[in-house]
């Protein structure tokens, strides 16, 4: 643009929102502002089992370059203007940041992009896209990369977990933290009185749209295939060099009644098991955030815009109303009421908790995950809150829809959201 | 009233001279400071009307001036090109010194009239610099990150500077202060807040916590007498007033009645609640924000901020944006200038435009 064209425009957004009542809540985030955080590209791996998928032997720093490496080549950015990239992984001894910084190198970044690595748990990569988005609000960078990755099937497991002092130990609440997921959210399902057929009927149905969506060909788009993977047999023991390009946790011939017929997991009487819960995982996303003005005058094609996040904490025993508590926030954040929002993208750890939470804040449940959740896809933990904004973008472009809304639920017992509008 | 007109060249700012009571200047633009080159004016008051006593020619744009508080003869004017020049009426044609630090367009410079020998300016480049006029680079860079349309010095404190910005934020520097990681930073003030006494904590972050939304802010100013009082005013055409012994509060007084977005405000000299505005919808307005006890609110005041501040009255002779006021510091207490998209500098009275 040139300075004339500019300073044109700003005279007309100093009338613009005068002439109209200044708008308020929907229309107050669909305007653009040159200082904007813009998304400009989004995208993920194939998701596939834990143990037993087509990425079971590709550890994580190997997905995360391949993620990074194929939004490098969407957005055809240079890759030196890249100022940090932030890798959310929850199981990775160190936190994985020595082997991330390497990934970086790997991938194509030079010296100059920075690279850390954190972990919020279940919202590690949410919170990684959150703290990009804040730095470059902030004017601490220009241009960066919220990513997440896991690899469940080499670094799951009880060593992902100190020991507990004693200290922690004598605090009844702090004890808490450590209870298992499975066996909390169990009691959860319990106390909340969400029914085991209840919980079925959701798991089913993610089973089902996700299968849907995958046949129509709706994950393409995100999905960045690996080619040349190394795949061991379990059969044979025979190293082959296969492609990946699918999710394969999705299931066919899924319903509430085949679910039905599963042993409860974590409890005789309970009613949380392997069929409606979320499925062990590997996995990487990432998302290219800058400012508007900034994609604009590197001629980056804006796929959307993130608008606000929220954090809070709930009880570690009920993590899994995290979502409840956290949307509400995000949304006033952004000034706008849940019914204007298009599309949720909840992670479904549990049927029974993202179940209680759509219920609970009254969301229609048609705008709630429509192309299946983590029951379905899985849940690579740290890898999910990228993955999410990579499946927002594309069902709300898809449908032609602006707003949308990401959340999950925290192990410890928190909460995360964010609102993006997609452009 | 007394005209003058700028022919070819749009009115963005005015000022009268602090030293003598017949000099006025106006900064100007062509083709709406969109292209083109930029005029400063130095006009003065004679018997015989409005006289240019002498003009300056620029290369870009001039979106703001200040007098030099230390030398009669000398106007600062803030540049589309970036830059900041000192013109001497003295001295033809070219200024006596001119800086090239901003990045993009000026938008506001002002004079510390206080110490007197330090200055500011503010950019569209999200900073606010401060410079003393006898050397070549700025002394200090104050981020905003975000457009500032307009930085000024405390009239009380020689070391107190403020400015608002696009972000919808006043902030507060004291240069006093160490310069730490905050830059000087004193005190945020999201304008958007709702008004007291709702619960908003100060260390709340900004966000439209209150009823209204972010919006850009354009102008503000110092009150005169009272040194805590500060006025805002922006794209939301609202103009609020806040106390910054107490920025968790809220504003003080919302005064709503402009049609469009609020160019400028000024407080009055002479009275201590006495406010002028310029706005986008080609009027100018006169303003009490209530604080003066005397004179008890009117009844009947049609809501204008409800029982506190309220419109007193309003000039409606412009014909296109007014984008600058100002009051004469000198004689009977009601004449002040107004400038505008129109060409026209306009010297008026404002008891001739105040109600019965």
């Amino acid at each position: 643009m040139s300075k004339a064209h500019e300073r044109l425009s700003q005279v007309q957004s100093h009338l613009a929102s005068s002439e109209a009542d200044i708008p308020l809540g929907r229309e107050s985030i669909l305007s653009k502002s040159p200082n904007d955080i813009v998304i400009t590209c989004a995208l993920r791996t194939p998701f596939t089992k834990g143990g037993k998928g087509g990425l079971k032997d590709t550890p994580a720093a190997d997905l995360l370059v391949h993620a990074l490496k194929s939004l490098l080549a969407r957005s055809k950015l240079d890759p030196s203007l890249v100022e940090d990239i932030a890798v959310g992984s929850v199981l990775p001894p160190g936190g994985g940041a020595t082997e991330f910084r390497a990934a970086a190198l790997v991938a194509g970044f030079p010296e100059s992009t920075a690279v850390k690595s954190l972990n919020r748990q279940c919202s590690s990569g949410l919170q990684a896209c959150a703290d990009i988005a804040n730095a470059i609000r902030s004017g601490m960078i220009d241009i960066g990369i919220g990513s997440g990755v896991e690899s469940m099937s080499s670094q799951y497991g009880p060593g992902a977990v100190t020991e507990f002092s004693d200290l922690l130990e004598s605090d009844p609440e702090a004890k808490n933290c450590k209870v298992p997921m499975g066996v909390l959210s169990e009691q959860m399902a319990k106390d909340r009185s969400i029914s085991r057929k209840d919980q079925d009927s959701f798991a089913a149905s993610s089973y089902q749209k996700a299968l849907k969506a995958q046949k129509e060909g709706k994950f393409d788009e995100e999905i960045a295939p690996l080619h040349n993977v190394k795949f061991v047999d379990m059969k044979t023991d025979e190293e082959k060099v296969i492609t990946v390009d699918k999710d394969d946790g999705i299931r066919d011939g899924i319903t509430a009644e085949s679910l039905g017929r599963i042993k409860p997991a974590f409890a005789k009487d309970g009613s949380i098991h392997a069929g409606n819960a979320s499925q062990i995982t590997d996995g990487a996303a990432a998302v290219l955030l800058m400012k508007r003005s900034t994609a604009e005058r590197l001629g980056q094609n804006v796929v959307g815009k993130f608008v606000s996040s929220s954090i809070v904490g709930v009880k570690p025993l009920l993590m899994g109303i995290g979502p409840w508590k956290a949307i509400p926030v995000a949304l006033e954040k952004a000034g706008i009421s849940k019914d204007e929002v298009d599309v949720f993208e909840i992670n479904e750890a549990f049927a029974s908790q993202c179940l209680w939470c759509v219920r609970e804040l009254r969301l229609d449940e048609k705008k709630v995950n429509p192309n299946g959740g983590a029951i379905a896809l899985g849940h690579p933990l740290g890898c999910t809150g990228a993955r999410q904004v990579a499946t927002l973008f594309n069902e709300l472009g898809r449908t032609g829809k602006r707003i949308g809304v990401t959340s999950m639920c925290v192990g410890t017992g928190m909460g995360m959201a964010a609102v993006f509008v997609k452009e | 009233m007394l005209e003058y007109r700028t022919q070819g060249f749009n009115g963005y700012a005015v000022k009268y001279s602090p030293f003598l009571d017949s000099r006025i200047a106006v900064a100007s633009s062509q083709h709406f400071g969109l292209v083109g080159n930029g005029r400063l004016y130095v006009l003065g008051l004679t018997p015989k009307g409005i006289i240019a006593e002498k003009w300056f020619d620029t290369q870009d744009s001039l979106f703001d001036l200040a007098w030099s508080e230390t030398h009669e003869n000398q106007v600062l004017v803030a540049a589309g090109d970036g830059s900041v020049k000192l013109f001497d009426i003295g001295i033809d044609e070219f200024p006596v010194q001119s800086w090239k630090e901003h990045m993009r367009e000026v938008f506001a410079v002002h004079w510390n009239l206080v110490s007197k020998d330090t200055f500011c300016s503010s950019s569209w480049d999200g900073t606010i610099r401060v410079w003393n006029p006898t050397r070549p680079t700025s002394l200090l860079t104050l981020p905003i990150h975000s457009c500032t349309y307009s930085a000024s010095f405390s009239p009380h404190s020689p070391s107190l500077l403020s400015s608002v910005s696009s972000d919808s934020h006043f902030r507060l520097f004291d240069l006093r202060t160490p310069a730490s990681a905050s830059n000087h930073l004193a005190l945020t003030i999201p304008i958007h807040s709702a008004q007291a006494p709702t619960q908003i904590s100060a260390t709340q972050p900004s966000g439209p916590a209150g009823q209204f939304p972010p919006n850009e802010a354009l102008t503000h100013d110092w009150n005169k007498y009272r040194s805590s009082i500060v006025a805002t005013a922006g794209v939301d055409r609202l103009i609020r007033t806040f106390d910054i012994r107490a920025p968790g509060q809220g504003p003080l007084v919302i005064l709503p009645g402009h049609d469009y977005a609020v160019r400028r405000v000024s407080w009055s000299p002479h009275l201590s609640d006495t406010l002028l505005s310029a706005s986008y919808d080609m009027t100018c307005r006169i303003w009490t924000d209530g604080s003066a006890k005397a004179e008890p609110p009117h009844a009947g005041s049609e809501g204008f901020g409800g029982e506190q501040g309220r419109e007193l009255g309003r000039m409606c002779r412009h014909t296109e944006f007014v984008c600058g006021v100002d009051w004469c510091l000198f004689g009977s207490e009601g004449w002040v200038a107004s400038t505008g998209w129109d060409e026209r500098l306009c010297v008026w009275d404002v008891r001739e435009f105040m109600g019965p």
